[in-house]
């Protein structure tokens, strides 16, 4: 759908509507500040035997953690923690996630995890992987490592064995003995996440004013460390707020997101982007969510089936193999046309070699393709936004007066420029 | 006739203008009010009812924000602040090239070209001591009001030099100039010639050569003008030819470029309705709620 043009005509708000997201962001708010996992203590303290799994981006298979009777807790680092012993596990030309992870473990506040999973994002987190099993000898250790051949039977074969180790090891944990309905079943719940999120993400490419990023990202941050169910309750309930409860359009220019798919950036980059005058309509901000594209087709062997969906659905990401020479430089450019965007924003955390070795590429692939595109570095603890806030409003501002947004419906053509300011 | 309006909320003070943006720009009225220490949306709501009830308008078609506005909920779009002073300044003097745009907590020169697309800029650096509030403070100190302080710096026999690094040294300098009898005169003179020798340093980093606009609060000080003047007159020694201009109107040059865009950006849209009309209540932070 097109894009309202901006004028006074905003829907009419309902004041329950708005108590009701305002409360929900509360929530999620409260769960994403919460460093001491406080509510993954309160579940674990509700029933005895009770354990939970802790992973690092970008994607490990929830649905296994859940199917084993454990509860699936995304670690994405400390924010803006302040890091004192963890700065000494790393040299300082490698990301701030590990260190605020270290930090975090040094300090106790990971005690309440059973079992770690470390995906081979990079090498930085499968070295983790290792001095995890030094620093914390009780806690069951998986180094989780993602196919990377051009053969996907081969990988789907290598990956079901993946698979059926970590659910080994965990269910050693749980003592559950686990059959295929109840790996079918938590399949079913984490599809049901899937298509939710993608809802989520289709109402903010399509409204952007309705679903700010900043309250999208908070809500998903808080799916990282909640039971899925109680997270679908929520997230339904914000989807209906957020229809009766919408914000007015505004002319800003639409943008794509990329690059901060591992160490995530801090929620107020976020909000100083869509401030300055970008909707994000895009992103890979906790791509571990929506790696698989659709769901996981039910029928056969469900590890298989799981396997499968990763290989045959999952999204163009640097942590995955790309066969496809043309792959990278294609990828903005379709991202762009899906989304409907009017540029693209490469954000990714300093020194992160997936993002930043990838950046070249598409970053090229988008400049030929005619996509203006501007690029900064963050970390998870930055905290001066100024220089953000200067990009990204001038950034805004070329799209708007000097190379055209999709809201103006074809009056302007793309990369027209310099062709007078005068209304 | 296209009515827009833009509202510029600085550091130090709110600027609200309402314009009819057709071909030849033309303000239909204006309005300033200082923020102190008072909540922003207020003054900004106060400023907007100013400028609606002297325009008489019945409808505004697009609301532009710009500087710290980001958040002003009626707003139709945002633009930054460099992109608003910048068009302003071409506005107010078609001729200008440069902008320098002298604000309450930094001072930035912005390059144009004809269209007002910004093609370079410098800022000053962290420090307050080249800003409108370390000016205002200094003016507090000595006993003199803001508009006194540009005429008496004229008359300014002995300007007597303070530090350019850094607000806390320049206002210790002062404490210790009045303590030794150094005339009030002198004393604000010599902190126009500090601001103005950094000035000319942005200009010159920036290469600028031309008319330059001065816009932002300290526009029209007629003190910091002189100083300036003679400092680009030294600079033009090696060669940099600079005509400086301004317009009683400057220091509402990013209200009035962020009408003026919002013009611009209210056709490109080809928006059939209004962003506020006289049937509405008047926009502000409530009602937008």
């Amino acid at each position: 759908m097109s894009p309202p043009t901006p004028t006074s005509q905003a829907a009419p708000r309902s004041s329950a509507a708005s108590r009701q997201r305002a409360s929900i962001v509360a929530w999620a708010r409260d769960r994403y500040e919460d460093l001491e996992l406080g509510s993954v203590r309160e579940w674990l303290a509700q029933e005895p035997g009770r354990k939970a799994c802790g992973y690092l981006p970008v994607y490990v298979p929830r649905e296994v953690i859940h199917a084993a009777g454990m509860l699936p807790v995304g670690i994405h680092g400390g924010g803006s923690m302040e890091i004192i012993r963890g700065d000494a596990w790393y040299q300082s030309y490698i990301c701030h996630l590990p260190r605020s992870v270290v930090e975090l473990g040094l300090t106790g506040r990971l005690d309440c995890l059973s079992a770690m999973l470390f995906p081979s994002t990079c090498d930085v987190i499968r070295n983790l992987s290792g001095m995890w099993q030094i620093l914390s000898p009780q806690t069951w250790v998986r180094y989780v490592d993602l196919p990377q051949v051009n053969d996907p039977e081969r990988a789907v074969e290598f990956w079901t064995g993946e698979l059926r180790h970590i659910l080994s090891g965990l269910t050693a944990l749980t003592g559950k003995v686990v059959d295929d309905e109840a790996l079918w079943a938590s399949i079913a719940v984490y599809n049901e996440m899937r298509a939710l999120i993608e809802e989520l993400y289709a109402v903010r490419r399509d409204e952007p004013w309705r679903v700010p990023s900043e309250e999208l990202y908070l809500l998903l941050r808080a799916g990282e460390v909640v039971p899925v169910e109680e997270w679908l309750v929520r997230a339904r309930e914000y989807l209906e707020a957020s229809a009766a409860d919408k914000n007015r359009p505004r002319d800003n220019a639409r943008v794509v997101l990329t690059g901060a798919f591992c160490e995530q950036p801090p929620l107020g980059l976020i909000m100083t982007i869509e401030r300055a005058g970008c909707y994000i309509v895009d992103d890979d901000l906790l791509l571990g969510n929506r790696m698989i594209r659709g769901p996981v087709a039910q029928g056969g062997d469900p590890l298989v089936a799981l396997a499968r969906a990763l290989l045959h659905q999952h999204r163009t990401t640097s942590v995955l193999y790309e066969p496809d020479p043309t792959g990278k430089a294609r990828e903005i450019p379709e991202r762009v046309e899906a989304a409907r965007a009017d540029g693209v924003i490469f954000a990714a955390p300093s020194f992160c070699d997936p993002a930043l070795l990838d950046r070249p590429m598409l970053r090229d692939g988008a400049e030929k393709a005619g996509i203006p595109c501007i690029a900064f570095k963050y970390a998870e603890n930055t905290g001066q936004f100024q220089q953000f806030r200067e990009q990204a409003g001038t950034f805004s501002d070329s799209i708007k007066l000097w190379v055209g947004t999709r809201a103006e419906q074809g009056r302007v053509e793309r990369g027209r420029t310099g062709a007078g300011g005068e209304p | 006739m296209t009515i827009t309006a833009g509202i510029d909320v600085g550091s130090g003070a709110v600027k609200a203008v309402v314009v009819d943006g057709s071909a030849e720009p033309r303000v239909l009225a204006h309005a300033a009010a200082r923020i102190r220490r008072r909540d922003v949306a207020t003054v900004v709501d106060e400023v907007m009812g100013i400028v609606l009830a002297e325009s008489g308008v019945d409808r505004l078609d697009y609301i532009a924000s710009t500087g710290e506005g980001e958040e002003i909920p009626f707003a139709t779009g945002h633009f930054y602040g460099m992109t608003t002073h910048a068009r302003g300044a071409l506005m107010l003097d078609p001729r200008a090239r440069i902008v320098l745009d002298i604000g309450a907590l930094h001072t930035r020169a912005v390059a144009m070209d004809g269209h007002g697309k910004v093609l370079d800029y410098k800022m000053t650096s962290q420090c307050a001591s080249g800003s409108g509030q370390f000016l205002e403070n200094i003016a507090r100190y000595l006993g003199v009001s803001l508009a006194e302080v540009g005429p008496l710096s004229l008359t300014a026999p002995k300007p007597e030099g303070v530090s350019s690094i850094c607000a806390v040294l320049a206002e210790t300098d002062v404490i210790n100039m009045v303590s030794r009898g150094i005339a009030t005169n002198d004393i604000l003179r010599g902190i126009h010639d500090s601001m103005a020798g950094r000035f000319a340093r942005l200009l010159k980093s920036l290469k600028a050569e031309g008319v330059v606009f001065l816009s932002g609060g300290l526009a029209n000080d007629i003190g910091l003008q002189a100083s300036l003047a003679d400092a680009l007159a030294a600079e033009r020694r090696n060669g940099a030819e600079i005509i400086l201009s301004t317009d009683p109107l400057a220091i509402h040059a990013g209200a009035l470029g962020a009408a003026i865009w919002g013009a611009f950006r209210f056709h490109r849209l080809g928006t059939t309705g209004a962003a506020w009309t006289s049937t509405e209540p008047l926009p502000t932070h409530e009602s937008a709620r």
